[in-house]
């Protein structure tokens, strides 16, 4: 009951406003303080859309954001159009999300213009989720998380930056853009090394590019293990790294009952995770194709 | 000659041998047959003794010669038989496992106990390396829970300074904005000052200007 009065008054709301830009439009409002009347239309349109927002309208409060946004625009206001049309952003990734991302990239032209990079990035990242989670579709959203590390880059903000890059990592190599993948896990293992807070991750960085390299190429991966080795000594003490060396021999070997075995062991003492074992499926793909060449 | 002494080196050698073999069963036994073969042991050393002595008087009357290697033969057996007399005498005051039992009572730890005591041990064992098992896995997770935690406060860290930072900006906005505000007030009351001014010099000139006119007519 209350949402559908909510509706109709937010309807009426919105039939108000349109009547205001109108009516400045005409000659005579134009001359008495026509944009009065604008701004009095586009907080209508705001009020508009949160009342839409409360009956759960999400569509009908995005499309009045996006005019109070225009308004602004119009208004010459380019930080309200801007914080406007991420409220449209907002509403419509719940019901539209192509006309979210629209919204969202409207934003993040008029924040890039202004100058406010940090801001730009956040919503980039907004838009590679929803890529990630409603539409599927990668390239996109691997796309707008390298725009979103490279503000964040630009602005010196170096752990979201790296927080940005590692999701294009793990995507890339999801993607078999291995040597993306490589270069993306080495270069921020190198820069989290020296951090005092964040060297422990720095371990795990760097299975991830060994693993990268191994599925490349075997070699490669043994010469990337021993730089590492030589660059963060903390790395050889690590469970992954006897990992790593028990998958080389089994591959030399050709074995891959070790193989498995050696995955059990180490899952046993804790969980691999979706990406770890879709590399360490493909990786022992090689080489029960290479035990089949050989057969 | 030799061949005498031949014979009594066979004789010690089994007499020998019986003696460090009842040396042996004597802490075992107990009672009537322990001081039985304690006196039968007693003799056989005595005749061993004999046999030694019997050895010598052989020796002597080996040409100077040949003695040497049977000299070395001698003592070693006479070497032996001290030994033999130092174990019995320790023999019978030896402990033993059965003196043991009899103290602390019969079949204290028996067969079935001890393979039950194992198991308990083996089992133990098997809990407690489960748990070390468990803890390690424990330990593993944790520190991947502070990797975690460890990366969220350093972004945070980030956000806070950039943040520091526009609060700075704005401070000095602030200030900046203030200043050209009392410039705006300043130069109003200038305005207005002039606006006055100027008002009463026009009030003036016309009121010159009619007294003027009114002095002329």
């Amino acid at each position: 009951m209350d949402n559908t009065g909510k509706e109709k008054e937010a309807m009426q709301l919105m039939a108000e406003a349109d009547k205001k830009v109108k009516a400045s439009g005409s000659f005579l409002g134009g001359m008495f303080g026509g944009n009065h009347k604008v701004e009095d239309a586009c907080e209508i349109y705001a009020r508009a859309a949160n009342m839409f927002k409360m009956a759960k309208n999400w569509s009908a409060a995005g499309n009045a954001f996006c005019q109070a946004a225009r308004l602004h625009m119009q208004l010459q206001n380019k930080l309200d159009s801007a914080t406007s049309f991420v409220d449209a952003g907002n509403a419509y990734k719940k019901a539209d999300p192509q006309e979210a991302i629209n919204c969202l990239n409207q934003a993040i032209d008029i924040y890039t213009d202004m100058g406010r990079f940090t801001i730009a990035a956040k919503h980039h990242i907004t838009i590679a989720e929803i890529y990630e989670s409603e539409l599927v579709d990668i390239d996109k959203a691997i796309a707008h998380y390298e725009q979103a590390a490279d503000y964040y880059k630009g602005e010196e903000s170096n752990s979201s930056a790296n927080k940005c890059l590692l999701k294009v990592g793990y995507y890339s190599a999801q993607l078999e853009q291995y040597q993306k993948a490589i270069e993306i896990y080495e270069q921020v293992a190198m820069s989290t090394m020296d951090n005092p807070l964040l060297k422990y991750n720095a371990k795990e960085y760097f299975f991830k590019a060994s693993l990268c390299h191994f599925i490349v190429d075997e070699l490669n991966a043994k010469l990337a293990i021993e730089k590492y080795e030589e660059m963060f000594p903390a790395f050889s003490d690590s469970r992954e790294l006897k990992l790593l060396k028990k998958l080389l021999e089994a591959h030399e070997e050709q074995n891959s009952e070790a193989f498995t075995e050696a995955v059990k062991e180490f899952d046993s003492v804790s969980r691999l995770d979706q990406w770890l074992t879709t590399m360490l499926l493909r990786i022992k793909k090689t080489i029960q194709g290479d035990a089949g060449d050989l057969k | 000659m030799s061949s005498d002494f031949e014979t009594y080196e066979q004789d010690f050698g089994t007499i020998t041998a019986e003696v460090t073999n009842k040396i042996g069963k004597i802490p075992k036994l107990s009672g009537e047959e322990k001081t039985q073969l304690v006196l039968n042991v007693d003799k056989q050393l005595e005749e061993v003794r004999e046999l030694l002595e019997q050895m010598d008087l052989e020796v002597r009357e080996i040409p100077i010669q040949s003695r040497a290697m049977y000299t070395t033969r001698l003592k070693s057996y006479k070497q032996e038989m001290e030994k033999l007399e130092k174990d019995f005498k320790r023999s019978r005051i030896a402990y033993s496992d059965e003196v043991r039992n009899e103290l602390l009572g019969d079949d204290a730890i028996s067969s079935e106990g001890q393979r039950a005591h194992l198991l308990d041990n083996t089992e133990r064992l098997e809990r407690s390396s489960r748990r070390l098992e468990a803890g390690y896995q424990i330990a593993v997770e944790t520190e991947q829970v502070g990797q975690e935690i460890l990366s969220n406060l350093h972004t945070d860290r980030e956000k806070i300074q950039k943040a520091r930072e526009r609060l700075r900006e704005t401070d000095a906005n602030l200030g900046k904005s203030s200043r050209i505000l009392t410039g705006m007030l300043r130069r109003i009351i200038q305005n207005r000052v002039l606006v006055f001014v100027l008002g009463a010099i026009i009030l003036l000139t016309i009121i010159l200007a009619i007294y003027l006119n009114l002095r002329s007519h």
